[in-house]
């Protein structure tokens, strides 16, 4: 495989305006194949235009975007054939029930035979838990149902590639819990590439995560990365009283790339950012300990949350637009 | 499990796919829920109800009166039958235009408005297919429950006052007509549905195109021919089998067809340019 179809999705500066508005800047996207891609940003960064575009439902106003190495504008409709869409409100052809609308989007791809199309609605029934409603209204259903369905929807073609625009953030926390279990089971069907504002969710299901805000793209990568924050690798040491010369000490390690250490009461909190993890992992702790003047009551390797780095990101791209 | 290897893909000509399946929804929507037989119970009723008081009741009054246009009928019942065949046709044809913009005005604004035509367009479907499964599915809807059987009826209340069939082909010649009335005013609302994003601006443009036109008429008479205000007289009277001059029944009939189709192409081409 080329490294064009290693992605599923990507985008080479996408850029999207409505009139004077710049809603997308120049945004470089890449999905790998069979990922959960959390697609982060607060409300209005940019997400369902991007999604859209990628849809063929929006056209963009610069750059390109391929999708299985196909353009999203020219080939939009192939494209579509290997797709599975969940828009924010999920919608449904409201004079059918659960099992016509099922079998109503399985038509758009197959076209029999009919008794293995209904074979296939009624898994997809069974993987969101709706068998037993298949035959209601659907204007009886709550939120959480009526987003199942919608997965459901999606997912009825064994979709190469899933869009779920923000699928749990209208959902009270046992509805968001269930359609965070459906996206993990199809994890192995599919990539799934979904947007949302909920960080728990992604830390949750994400292996991977684009952090966008006002239309620019301000990180990618696997989640693990991105938690390792933008100081790279950090180890946080808390020593009683630590001797003089400790941090020259430290800074004289050749795979350590800084040290800070803010006085608390009482203990030093250092903070080590390192350039070779498997060094700073056999060597860093023994290397602290020959010092018999040290006494060492914590050790563990920097980790942060999500927030706090969506927060950094898209705080830190907010100042720097205001200076 | 079923695996997409066990299923045959939809195939259909690229440019009109999704064709098939937007289709049998839109159908759905007309025959697979009340709508169908209220309209046909409705639009029966109004104009085939309409039609026989005419056809039956007029005669006994128009006998107790010396209006002149009775005799120049031939008597009472000729004179029933030619209103009532007027009455159908001309006002039939201006009721059916109305029913015609109240009930197509949402075709494509409500499912703009809730969000379903942005989940249809995601599935493997062209636009055009889109546009053209709506216009298929309601013009054939529009013409077997709009205009057939109201038709049907008067053709036969027709028949039974006379006696015996009522002139098939003339009639029919003046239901054709009505079809391409009832066409105008279709296509017309379907393309505005596809550049308004709202119910009133349609209903608007559409009520005064049919409404308006005929005042604007009366001062620029050239309309007459290039739009299908005139249409209904020209059905009665076909369907009367009276002679006709050639600009009077060929010009409204082909510019309106021409129009129809500038709307649909209109409606395509928009559409296609359409963001959701």
């Amino acid at each position: 495989m080329n490294q064009t179809h290693d992605h599923v999705i990507r985008t080479d500066g996408l850029s999207k305006s409505f009139g004077d508005v710049q809603v997308l800047k120049s945004v470089n996207l890449a999905v790998p194949a069979h990922s959960i891609f959390g697609f982060l940003g607060p409300n209005g960064a940019g997400k369902t235009t991007l999604m859209k575009i990628l849809l063929g439902l929006v056209r963009p106003t610069g750059g390109s975007g391929t999708i299985f190495g196909r353009d999203v504008v020219r080939e939009s409709v192939a494209i579509r054939e290997r797709i599975g869409y969940l828009p924010q409100q999920p919608r449904f052809v409201e004079y059918m029930t659960a099992r016509e609308n099922l079998t109503f989007a399985a038509n758009f791809f197959f076209s029999g035979p009919q008794p293995k199309i209904r074979e296939r609605c009624e898994e997809m029934l069974e993987l969101v838990g709706l068998r037993d409603k298949a035959d209601r209204p659907i204007k009886n259903f709550s939120g959480g149902e009526k987003q199942r369905l919608g997965i459901a929807l999606a997912q009825v073609n064994y979709p190469d590639l899933l869009i779920l625009d923000e699928p749990a953030s209208a959902l009270d926390p046992l509805g968001r819990q269930e359609v965070l279990e459906v996206m993990e089971r199809l994890r192995k069907h599919t990539t799934v590439f979904y947007s949302t504002h909920i960080l728990d969710d992604v830390q949750r299901v994400s292996d991977r995560v684009a952090i966008l805000n006002r239309g620019r793209l301000l990180t990618s990568g696997p989640i693990e990365q991105i938690l390792n924050g933008r100081d790279g690798v950090v180890y946080t040491l808390i020593v009683k009283e630590a001797p003089q010369g400790f941090s020259e000490r430290l800074a004289g390690l050749s795979w350590v790339t800084h040290v800070s250490a803010p006085e608390t009461a009482g203990a030093s909190v250092w903070q080590i950012g390192v350039s070779d993890e498997a060094a700073a992992e056999t060597a860093l702790l023994r290397f602290v300990l020959e010092d018999q003047n040290v006494t060492v009551t914590e050790f563990s390797r920097k980790k942060y949350e999500l927030e706090e780095i969506f927060m950094e990101l898209v705080k830190g791209e907010s100042d720097g637009r205001q200076s | 499990m079923v695996a997409n290897h066990e299923l045959q893909r939809a195939e259909e000509w690229s440019g009109l796919r999704g064709f098939t399946n937007l289709l049998y929804k839109e159908n759905r929507a007309w025959w697979g829920t009340r709508r169908w037989w209220i309209n046909a119970l409705l639009w029966t009723g109004m104009l085939g109800g309409l039609a026989a008081m005419v056809v039956f009741m007029l005669p006994t009054i128009a006998q107790a009166t010396d209006d002149p246009a009775v005799a120049k009928a031939g008597g009472p019942i000729p004179f029933g039958l030619e209103m009532g065949r007027t009455v159908f046709f001309e006002l039939g044809a201006m009721a059916l235009a109305i029913g015609v913009i109240i009930l197509c005005q949402d075709l494509i604004v409500d499912e703009k408005q809730t969000g379903l035509t942005e989940w249809l367009l995601a599935k493997p479907v062209t636009r055009r297919a889109y546009v053209l499964a709506k216009l298929v599915a309601s013009a054939l809807a529009v013409m077997i429950l709009l205009v057939a059987l109201p038709s049907l009826a008067c053709y036969l209340l027709l028949s039974a006052r006379v006696g015996s069939f009522f002139p098939f082909l003339p009639f029919l010649g003046g239901v054709g007509i009505m079809i391409v009335h009832t066409l105008f005013y279709l296509t017309l609302t379907l393309m505005l549905g596809t550049l308004f994003n709202s119910r009133p601006p349609i209903l608007g443009i559409a009520l005064g195109v049919l409404l308006g036109g005929n005042l604007l008429a009366g001062f620029l008479k050239p309309l007459l021919s290039v739009t299908p205000l005139l249409l209904g007289k020209v059905a009665s009277l076909t369907a009367g089998s009276q002679p006709l001059p050639p600009e009077l029944l060929l010009y409204p009939v082909i510019a309106s067809v021409l129009w129809s189709v500038i709307f649909i192409v209109v409606a395509v081409v928009r559409f296609e340019k359409t963001e959701f």
